[in-house]
């Protein structure tokens, strides 16, 4: 905002000093989007610099680029600094052109220029001078974008002249002013109205808001008392919305109802420049002075001009006060920043991106103002997300859960620990049908079978034999101690470990998890069923010979050098297994808490070796901290110990929270609990949170499946949903009743009510009484149907109430929307909402 | 769909693991919608099939997964229509036993409530013209509505709505068939301007399908059942206590209790008091309470959301503010049998390093999704029971996705 006006031809020791500070106010840098150029902008402060941007993705930077972002940078094209005191600059908005400027400098001039050479020349524009009568600072130049041969010009005060010169630049006698506005008056800013031709707003005099029609420019056509004069802008949305300031206020203005603005925003500090984006609606941006940052107003905007507004900031990556900005015309938010120190920054104002995640897997958000991305369960993408409800909704799909033999289901699993569960309940369910544990839960935990949870001292009902085993196959004569009891044994058979005992049954195991690939798993086993020999040969020609090696060196002396050095070494192998057999053979008086600890080896396998190797007191601590362990890590594998009873609702609780797997638990629930603990809240909690989500995948049949099984198991029958009754009697019609009144063998016939012998209504299709076959397909009598097939069932429309054989229903919706019977327009098909989305 | 992998950045940050990122070109589906302004919510049905999005051009438009149409990520138009006299700001569906119903509010300082309905035939029309009808404007609220919700479908057919003013609506359909009708239930005031809600959507009256498990129990499992009311509390008396009852101070598995959540965008530096609420319902006196313990959130809330809870033990809250706050929820019974809701901080997620908008839940609950002013969609997912890590970043315009490698990494290396 000048002082003064300034004259440059006269100048005492005062405007001297009044000068070099118009310098250091002149010096801001100011940065401006060509209106016509997608790439194009220029920058001026003394000098005009004309820059063209790039995309980095196209092409490499050159050393002498500037880089605008992450993904932008600029070079620069030209130079002018033909003009020192530029007051304000605006560029020839005609598509297709090239750049012309129209420079408003300090003593009122109004220089077109063009960088270098163009077709202006030819025209005579480039060079053009558009001088007032009277010298004094430029302080606005605008070109008219609905008529570009207009320049509207905003100057200081001078006494009888006017201080709005609006130019036609391609008159034939040279450029003349077409309209001259404001007779010793002051302009500090104005723009074009854009819907209206013509129009013009001009901030005057620090007092008031005028808008102008240059058809008839001598009165205002409208007109405000304000302070807020400065930097008047026109919304490029709305026709109606303007936007100036003062000193740390923005008004908003409406020129619909003019008299006051709708709404004031007051800033913490004084607006130096506010400008409207022109690819969002009601978004305008202001720059406050020392500021880093760049405030958005969003205006929200209702028909009975009522307003609010949504304030927020960005801070372009520069770190440096920001002196001036610009919005990209045709780019959606997009932005150049230019700070005290003349860098430049491109931003994009990212809107707020919305974003919903649909039961359906997908995920949809919002880019930009308009667009919407999506990412769905069926890219390739969607699986690294980890979204486990498409690995249900898959393994649903596959029928798991349902499978008739429980170990199927762990066909249709990649993930380990529910193989595990559930070939172990498989085999478990086998081992008690077969007879070989008898326990009242079908699949009973190690702990059920040992008596941990029983009330009754575990020493009275447990009593172990302890025998001294001898290694066989090395020459030393070493032996363990092993312990063995006949509920030891059965707990063993469900670790599936029950070979332990047998030499030959033990050879076989090792043999078949040799074949499996699992070598140091294999040398375990054999280790632990004391067949030292077998794994030393088993090692020996694989990669882990070496630990062949050691092995073959065996021997019990408690302080060998051997024993020393695998101590040492041990900890040092990557295996598990292997570090068990080590901690295995060098272990102090049975002291194996070393091969229980090793948390990398199958619990299976740990509780098999406790089995085994533990004393009675030592066993039953280690699995009962195992137990607590594994529930609190929500480790499925701690069925095997909890068994199908009520201390596995933990354990299962913590897996569902960690994973999720609600499919997993409920099914495990629904097919293994005993009844009386599928029907605690807890399970029925699973079961229904299962179901609710099988219904909103559609997956409705499988729900069903899922509820005949489930409710096989519980001890209440579902109950009667629909009951049909004689239209005529208000009997009912029941089937189960004619069969027992008529003898299994003989089928009633049931087209008439069997009380009062009226016939049951009509089908809508082929008008043959309900009751009857649909004749479409006869029915042949010896097929083996043993109910009346659903193609003979009623259907009807819940709405009109018409219906028929539901074979015959069915058929004719293929092909029409309405009721089949005549006079009733009930668009039955429609209706359902159901099969409308489906489709 | 992937073209091809490059490591983004290696950093080592000192004194921790080097974190290595790498980075996948891929595109997702973008769907042009055609609205003329700023799109402010995006809504899906129950099953996902159907989607509605709002905008400030005062629109609503429904889309259908038309799973065969291949443009537009398989989204088509369906319907579009103006809705409001200002900007839309959320939509939201009702479960589908209630009909194709919409509730939309907006800048205009109203709700309103949309129904899909096949229209009368006639006779230029053969197949059965549907579009959407306004049912009910609903015109209590003195400013700008910010946020409506249907309730989860077993509490029947209820809407929350909040206002700029900060006063929360509960409005409820006695009949569900009449959709002209809505009672308004309550009024509860809060504080500060309200700018969004969410129900618990795990509350549901249809648990137990078994419906007399407990008279039926066989005295020959006597010992069953008694381990068994260990862990249901078999003293359970609907009638005089509306929680479960258990032995000690633990929480309740089973949710019991409706509730709703209400953030606030409340910016003034004076506001000292936190910018969440949360509602409880008391069926004793059938009013919403607030409760005592509110999680503390300090800065403006722009969403906030429960988690499906689909068998999980304990509720919760993601809170979308300067960066995202998740807090569980569970309710506690004291040994005098006094309940009580713990609302305990679960985690802050702040890669977003900027205001988050939107926060969004997969059908479990066990994954997040969230929009930040950085521009990026962010998947975070719960690892290890207790820590939640960001599994993947996208970049707004899905052109890119941001894998941390010691997920996720060696993984997606080996698949493609």
């Amino acid at each position: 905002m000048p002082i003064t006006d300034f004259h440059g031809n006269t100048m005492d020791l005062h405007s001297t000093l009044f000068r070099s500070l118009l310098e250091m106010s002149s010096v801001r840098l100011e940065v401006l989007w060509s209106p016509v150029h997608r790439d194009k902008f220029i920058t001026w402060g003394t000098e005009i610099f004309l820059y063209e941007t790039f995309e980095k993705f196209d092409e490499k930077p050159k050393f002498d680029d500037i880089e605008l972002s992450e993904n932008s940078g600029a070079r620069l094209l030209a130079t002018n600094s033909n003009y020192h005191y530029v007051k304000c600059v605006d560029i020839y908005p005609l598509k297709g052109s090239e750049i012309l400027m129209a420079i408003g400098q300090a003593n009122g001039k109004v220089s077109l220029t063009s960088f270098g050479p163009s077709s202006f020349d030819r025209l005579g524009v480039n060079g053009m001078d558009l001088i007032p009568k009277h010298a004094r600072q430029c302080n606005v130049v605008s070109w008219c974008h609905n008529d570009p041969q207009l320049i509207a010009t905003g100057l200081d005060r001078y006494r009888s002249d006017h201080c709005i010169l609006v130019w036609d630049i391609r008159s034939r006698t040279g450029p003349t002013t077409t309209a001259e506005l404001g007779l010793s008056d002051m302009a500090h800013s104005l723009s074009w109205l854009q819907d209206h031709h013509k129009t013009l707003v001009v901030g005057m005099n620090n007092k008031m808001i005028k808008m102008v029609d240059l058809r008839d420019p001598s009165k205002a056509a409208n007109s405000s008392q304000t302070k807020a004069v400065y930097g008047v802008t026109a919304a490029p949305y709305s026709n109606c919305m303007l936007a100036s300031y003062v000193e740390s206020q923005v008004a908003i203005w409406d020129i619909r109802a003019f008299e006051k603005p709708v709404l004031s925003l007051q800033q913490s500090k004084p607006i130096t420049k506010v400008l409207w984006c022109p690819t969002r609606n009601n978004l305008l941006g202001s720059l406050q002075r020392d500021s880093k940052s760049i405030h958005l107003h969003y205006i929200q905007q209702m028909e009975e001009l009522d307003h609010s507004v949504v304030e927020r900031s960005i801070k372009p990556g520069v770190s440096g006060q920001i002196t001036s900005f610009s919005w990209h015309p045709n780019d959606e938010n997009r932005l150049l920043a230019i700070t005290l120190s003349g860098s430049l920054t491109d931003t994009y104002v990212s809107e707020r991106i919305t974003l919903n995640w649909a039961q359906s897997a997908n995920i949809v958000w919002t880019h930009g103002q308009r667009t919407l991305q999506s990412v769905s369960c069926t890219d390739s993408i969607y699986d690294l997300l980890g979204d486990i409800s498409s690995v249900m909704k898959r393994r649903a799909s596959r029928g798991y859960g349902l499978q008739v033999e429980l170990e199927s289901n762990a066909e249709l699993v990649d993930d380990e620990d529910l193989k595990l569960i559930w070939n172990w309940l498989g085999a478990t369910r086998k081992l008690s049908d077969e007879g070989a544990i008898n326990s009242i839960p079908k699949h009973p935990g190690i702990r059920s079978i040992l008596g941990i949870d029983k009330t009754t001292p575990i020493s009275l009902t447990m009593k172990s034999e302890l025998a001294f085993v001898p290694f066989s196959g090395i020459s030393c004569n070493a032996s363990a101690k092993i312990y063995r009891s006949e509920i030891r044994d059965m707990a063993l058979k469900l670790c599936n470990w029950s070979f332990i005992h047998n030499p030959a049954q033990l050879l076989k195991t090792v043999e078949t998890l040799e074949s499996a690939g699992e070598i140091t798993k294999a040398a375990a086993v054999a280790v632990f069923g004391l067949q030292l020999k077998t794994a030393i040969d088993l090692l020996s020609v694989t990669e882990h010979n070496t630990v062949s090696m050691a092995l073959s060196g065996y021997n019990n002396d408690k302080d060998s050098v051997w024993r020393q050095a695998c101590t040492a070494s041990r900890l040092k192998l990557q295996d598990p297994y292997l570090r068990a057999i080590f901690a295995f053979l060098t272990a102090d008086s049975d002291n194996y808490n070393l091969v229980l600890e090793e948390e990398d080896m199958a619990v299976t396998d740990r509780i098999a070796f406790a089995l085994s190797f533990l004393s009675d007191s030592k066993m039953i601590e280690y699995l009962i901290q195992l137990t607590d362990q594994l529930t609190a890590d929500g480790n499925l594998a701690g069925l095997i110990l909890t068994g199908m009873c009520a201390t596995s609702l933990p354990l299962l609780q913590q897996y569902l929270d960690n994973t999720g797997d609600v499919q997993s638990v409920a099914t495990i629930a629904m097919r293994t609990f005993p009844t009386p603990l599928l029907e605690c809240n807890r399970s029925q909690y699973w079961i229904s949170s299962y179901r609710e989500l099988l219904d909103m995948w559609r997956m409705w049949n499988h729900r069903a499946q899922f509820d005949i099984q489930h409710n096989s198991r519980t001890s209440t029958r579902p109950e009667q949903q629909i009951y049909v009754t004689c239209n005529f009697c208000g009997k009912t019609l029941s089937t189960n009743q004619f069969s027992r009144n008529k003898g299994p063998f003989q089928r009633a016939k049931v087209s008439c009510c069997p009380h009062c012998r009226k016939p049951q209504p009509r089908c809508a299709i082929c008008l043959v009484n309900m009751g009857t076959p649909s004749q479409s397909d006869a029915v042949n009598p010896n097929s083996g149907t043993k109910v009346n097939p659903f193609n003979n069932w009623y259907t009807w429309c819940q709405s009109c109430r018409h219906g028929g054989h539901s074979e015959h229903i069915s058929q004719w919706f293929e092909g029409h929307q309405e009721c089949p019977v005549t006079g009733c327009t009930c668009r039955c098909l429609s209706l359902d909402a159901a099969s409308g989305a489906s489709v | 769909m992937f073209k091809l992998h490059y490591w983004v950045s290696s950093c080592a940050i000192p004194g921790q693991l080097e974190l290595k990122f790498y980075s996948t070109m891929f595109i997702s589906h973008s769907v042009s919608t055609d609205h003329k302004d700023l799109i402010h919510d995006v809504a899906f049905d129950h099953y996902g099939k159907r989607m509605a999005t709002c905008s400030s051009d005062q629109f609503i438009k429904v889309w259908e997964m038309d799973s065969e149409n291949v443009i537009d990520g398989g989204w088509k138009l369906s319907a579009t229509w103006k809705a409001h006299s200002g900007s839309v700001w959320k939509v939201t569906w009702a479960h589908p036993e209630f009909g194709q119903v919409l509730a939309s509010c907006s800048f205009d300082r109203t709700a309103a409530v949309w129904e899909e309905i096949v229209s009368e035939p006639n006779i230029y029309a053969q197949t059965g013209q549907k579009h959407w009808a306004k049912r009910t404007t609903l015109v209590d609220s003195r400013t700008s509505v910010m946020d409506i919700k249907f309730a989860p479908k077993s509490m029947g057919l209820l809407l929350a709505t909040c206002s700029a003013d900060g006063i929360i609506r509960i409005y409820e359909a006695p009949d569900v068939m009449n959709l002209a009708q809505w009672t308004l239930q309550q009024e509860v005031p809060c504080k500060y301007q309200a700018s969004c809600i969410s129900w618990n959507p795990s509350y549901t009256r249809e648990r137990r399908c078994v419906k007399k498990a407990f008279t039926k129990i066989p005295n020959s499992d006597k010992k069953e059942a008694d381990e068994r009311s260990e862990f249901d509390g078999s003293e359970e008396n609907p009638m005089k206590f509306p929680f479960h009852v258990d032995k000690g101070d633990k929480y309740i598995v089973i949710p019991e209790v409706p509730m709703l959540a209400v953030g606030s965008d409340e910016n003034s530096s004076t506001a000292n008091s936190s910018r969440v609420v949360i509602l409880h319902y008391s069926s004793y006196v059938r009013r919403w309470h607030k409760l005592d313990s509110v999680p503390s959130v300090a800065d403006p809330v722009h969403d906030i959301t429960f988690a499906p809870r689909l068998g999980r033990s304990y509720d919760i809250l993601a809170v979308a503010t300067k960066d995202i706050k998740l807090f569980t929820i569970c309710q506690l019974i004291g040994t005098t049998g006094s309940s009580r809701f713990e609302v305990t901080p679960f985690a802050t997620l702040e890669d977003h390093n900027s205001t988050v908008w939107r926060v969004s839940w997969n059908s479990v609950g066990n994954v997040l999704a969230s929009s930040g002013d950085d521009g990026c969609v962010r998947i975070w997912r719960l690892n290890k029971q207790t820590s939640w890590k960001c599994v993947g970043t996208i970049k707004g315009d899905g052109r890119r996705l941001i894998l941390p490698e010691v997920i996720n990494g060696g993984m997606a290396l080996a698949k493609h």
